[in-house]
């Protein structure tokens, strides 16, 4: 599990927890698999996981720093 | 989902016991980031003892020793660019910004990365659509998108929230003004003065702004927006209603908003920040009510972590409930009231009278020097030095336009007027010298004497 893999708490709803699945496997493809993509794959799902971090952070999950991954 | 008065309704509406629980985790880790990233925070927080442990409530927030701006540029000048205070790469970073200094030439320099950057956008979006914006809107930016920060946040703020976004950079006043009108502007966005300059320009021009299509103003830049008889003076030139917001460059990005229940302040994005109000002398804390300095802790930039940073900004804080709009966020009443320092805040611009000396006090051939401040056709702040220039074989014109246009470069495009004046009419001064003459007005009021 990357390290900055969120675990969502007990009361999000179906369509936050969706979210919160969305930026970790955002985030597990950058940290891991960032060298598979092509400039115009990477440079947008960074863009993406910058979006997330806000919704990550707006329902308090901690999700730390994204510097490592470019983001 | 039905529309929301809030942008974060978990956020703007949290119990005050879980929201103080949440800063306290938010500091722990803030606390924990700083220590292992950046050496500068290492040794301060070190120094005194302070680990993420030890932060146990808000009260142990007051064992960070302060930080200060002058602490901050003098690191930048030892260590430049940015000094020894990121927390990340540069090569991580995909923004640079600065504000002009205390002294002469040296701006304070920022970095943020992708993240932080939509961060610095979010904090504006709990302002906008705070204040009633929403996707439907049509944003006009009376901004000139330099290295200033000012409101390019904002600009991506409403970008996100879906806005139909008018960058006006590069513009004439005219210009601005008949594109409001032409392109149906519903929100226009400005420094209070610079809202009063386009109200004149449109009478100029014949246009009605108050029949017009505008229905929001967002304000920011200068304390104007907070004041009430400058903002009937705006709102009632406009026909809009007008909203205060504040921010700072060291920041990123704003940290309080005014909300569309207009309660006669701001309220503070404490989900985000820990703002402490403290006697400027003791730096003890102060209660709800007494004015004291703004003291920031944000949680938000990461690529610069700022812990306990005086502002110099004098504030008073109220409680939320002083607002009808159901948020449990503090308020400064007033939004920001004054200064501790002689700092002067001109059309959006910090201007620090002790930068414009270091600057004038290159050109040897300048005896006496005077800056002056004043309120010019009722509506705008102006700034003017007044010189005098002994040596009638100097070049005065020269050293004139030379002094204009470096002191404007050394606040962010701030134009200065420069002006000879006759040989000893200028005040001297034997012990601590006076050279700023402050004669700026209540702008709205009947000449009032403006306070800051």
């Amino acid at each position: 599990m990357p390290k900055t893999w969120i675990v969502p708490p007990k009361g999000l709803n179906d369509a936050e927890l969706a979210l919160v699945d969305a930026y970790n496997t955002l985030v597990k493809t950058l940290e891991e698999s960032s060298e598979d993509l092509e400039p115009f794959e990477r440079r947008n799902a960074l863009k993406a996981v910058a979006a997330l971090w806000q919704v990550m952070n707006g329902l308090d999950l901690d999700p730390g720093h994204l510097y490592d991954i470019g983001a | 989902m039905p529309d929301s008065p809030f942008w974060n309704k978990r956020h703007e509406t949290m119990p005050r016991d879980q929201l103080e629980a949440l800063q306290v985790r938010k500091l722990q880790n803030l606390v924990q980031w700083a220590t292992q990233q950046v050496p500068f925070h290492a040794s301060r927080l070190g120094d005194a003892g302070v680990t993420p442990d030890s932060i146990q409530s808000l009260d142990d927030l007051r064992r960070i020793p302060f930080m200060t701006r002058e602490e901050w540029m003098r690191s930048q000048v030892e260590h430049p660019p940015y000094g020894p205070i990121l927390a990340a790469p540069e090569s991580a970073a995909i923004r640079y910004h600065m504000t002009s200094g205390t002294t002469g030439r040296t701006p304070i320099r920022v970095l943020d990365s992708m993240k932080d950057w939509e961060w610095i956008a979010e904090m504006w979006c709990y302002g906008f659509w705070g204040f009633g914006v929403r996707p439907t809107d049509t944003v006009f930016f009376a901004f000139s998108y330099g290295t200033f920060v000012g409101f390019w946040g904002a600009h991506y703020a409403c970008e996100k929230i879906g806005c139909l976004v008018l960058p006006g950079g590069n513009m004439t006043t005219e210009a601005r003004v008949k594109q409001i009108v032409d392109m149906n502007a519903t929100v226009v966005c400005s420094t209070p003065t610079y809202a009063l300059r386009m109200a004149q320009e449109a009478h100029k021009l014949g246009i009605d702004f108050a029949n017009g299509p505008v229905e929001r103003l967002i304000l920011s830049g200068e304390p104007a927006g907070s004041i009430p008889a400058t903002k009937k003076l705006i709102e009632d030139q406009w026909g809009a209603v007008a909203g205060d917001t504040a921010g700072m460059t060291e920041l990123g990005t704003i940290m309080v908003f005014e909300c569309s229940e207009q309660p006669g302040g701001t309220h503070i994005i404490e989900p985000h920040y820990i703002e402490e109000v403290v006697d400027p002398v003791s730096g003890e804390p102060v209660g709800y009510g007494e004015q004291g300095e703004r003291v920031v802790t944000s949680f938000g930039r990461g690529f610069i972590p700022v812990l306990r940073y005086r502002t110099r900004d004098l504030v008073v804080k109220v409680p939320a409930d002083r607002c009808s709009c159901g948020r449990t966020l503090d308020i400064y009443e007033g939004g920001i009231v004054g200064r501790v320092d002689d700092m002067k805040l001109v059309r959006g611009t910090n201007v620090y009278p002790r930068a414009v000396e270091a600057i004038v006090r290159e050109f040897a051939e300048v005896d006496e020097f005077q800056i002056h401040l004043f309120t010019a056709e009722s509506i705008r702040d102006e700034i003017e030095v007044l010189v005098e220039i002994p040596d009638s074989k100097a070049d005065a014109d020269t050293i004139l336009k030379k002094i204009g246009t470096e002191l404007s470069e050394a606040h962010e495009g701030l134009r200065f007027g420069v002006r000879q004046v006759a040989n000893e009419s200028l005040p001297r001064f034997e012990l601590k010298a006076k050279r700023l003459n402050d004669e700026r007005e209540v702008i709205g009021s009947a000449g009032e004497k403006r306070k800051a």
